[in-house]
């Protein structure tokens, strides 16, 4: 799977900034480089990804570090998808 | 510019603590066929979906129905905080708004809820008298869950600002239950709501009239979620008539832009006409 591919569709999709995340690479940052990703924001893209992949995340994995890049977003849930 | 054959009036009702706002829209110069009462959703929820509740509004009055919206106390233009809501609150404005309602537009009247407000709309059905169907977006099914993912906005607060979540759900979920209220993105959650919310399952609340279940999905087509497919058997099962429809849309109550399903507007003006 490509979990690149997958995360960026959902991000765009919760964030409604549809094409502008098709140049978004793994070093694209997330958190604090985009206006959208607020709170609520963030909330919505968990609950997106715990739908789209089948996992529960937990609250000890809400970390800056997960939501840095979309790079870590994805090994994020490459991790997740092998426990 | 208000399109002609309606008429809006915004004005105050007397609540138990304080005044509570409210706007009636009703058709011009004829009886309305039908009373609405709408009841919003919870916190950020109201605000995220104002459009299309009063886009509905507009299109249902428009149509020949009298529409009342009114804020819940705590809520929008209504008296006091959100710390100070309460659900028995929230289920006395919701009587007072209905006696308003009766006494205006004698007739038939509907409750129509989004999310919680659907929640508080099955509630009312079973305590008002004269109900005549429930008009249900999106339904809370299951409260327990709401408050999690409530929960969740703060810590994904603590993540923004401090990098880190340093709560847990439970341990906010303790934290109210041992009497302490808890501050969310804005919203101080009172204890006595979260437990009124942990108990809130909304198959235990089978209403004794027709309902209209609505509910939108990016992806549209035609089966409801499974959650809300397990509530909908449990009603009919209970005997209760109900009648799904699902419209291809964007969860606007939470979305990051104010968006419009202008589907369900049509659709839910379409389930009352013969």
């Amino acid at each position: 799977m490509d979990t690149i591919g997958v995360v960026k569709d959902l991000l765009a999709h919760t964030l409604q900034i549809g094409r502008r995340a098709d140049v978004y690479t793994a070093d694209s940052p997330l958190l604090g480089a985009m206006p959208e990703l607020d709170s609520m924001a963030v909330v919505n893209l968990i609950t997106a990804m715990e739908e789209q992949f089948g996992f529960v995340v937990q609250d000890d994995e809400i970390t800056a570090e997960a939501f840095a890049t979309l790079g870590s977003l994805a090994r994020f849930v490459d991790w997740k998808l092998r426990q | 510019m208000r399109p002609p054959g309606f008429q809006m009036e915004p004005f105050f009702l007397t609540g138990r603590h304080g005044a509570l706002f409210c706007l009636y829209l009703a058709p011009h110069g004829r009886a309305p066929k039908a009373a609405i009462l709408y009841l919003h959703p919870f916190a950020e929820e109201m605000h995220k979906s104002r459009r299309m509740a009063a886009l509905q509004a507009r299109h249902l009055a428009a149509n020949g129905y009298a529409v009342l919206q009114v804020d819940l106390t705590g809520c929008g233009d209504s008296a006091c905080d959100f710390g100070d809501a309460r659900w028995e609150t929230w289920r006395d404005d919701a009587r007072r708004a209905h006696v308003w309602l009766t006494e205006r537009a004698p007739g038939p009247v509907m409750l129509w809820g989004l999310r919680s407000g659907a929640a508080l709309a099955a509630v009312m059905a079973g305590e008002l008298s004269g109900v005549s169907r429930l008009l249900l977006w999106q339904p809370m099914i299951n409260g327990e869950l709401f408050l999690q993912q409530f929960l969740r906005i703060k810590l994904a607060n603590e993540m923004l600002s401090e990098g880190q979540s340093h709560s847990g759900t439970h341990g906010l979920v303790a934290r109210l239950k041992a009497g302490v209220a808890i501050e969310v993105g804005g919203y101080l959650l009172a204890p006595e709501m979260a437990a009124a919310l942990q108990a809130l399952k909304l198959d235990h609340l089978a209403p004794p009239c027709p309902v209209e279940w609505f509910e939108v999905s990016p992806q549209g087509g035609s089966a409801l979620s499974p959650a809300s497919q397990g509530a909908v058997d449990t009603w009919r099962r209970a005997g209760v008539d109900v009648r799904g429809h699902v419209l291809a849309g964007e969860p606007f109550w939470t979305t990051q832009e104010i968006m419009e399903c202008p589907e369900l507007v049509t659709a839910t003006l379409k389930s009352l006409e013969p």
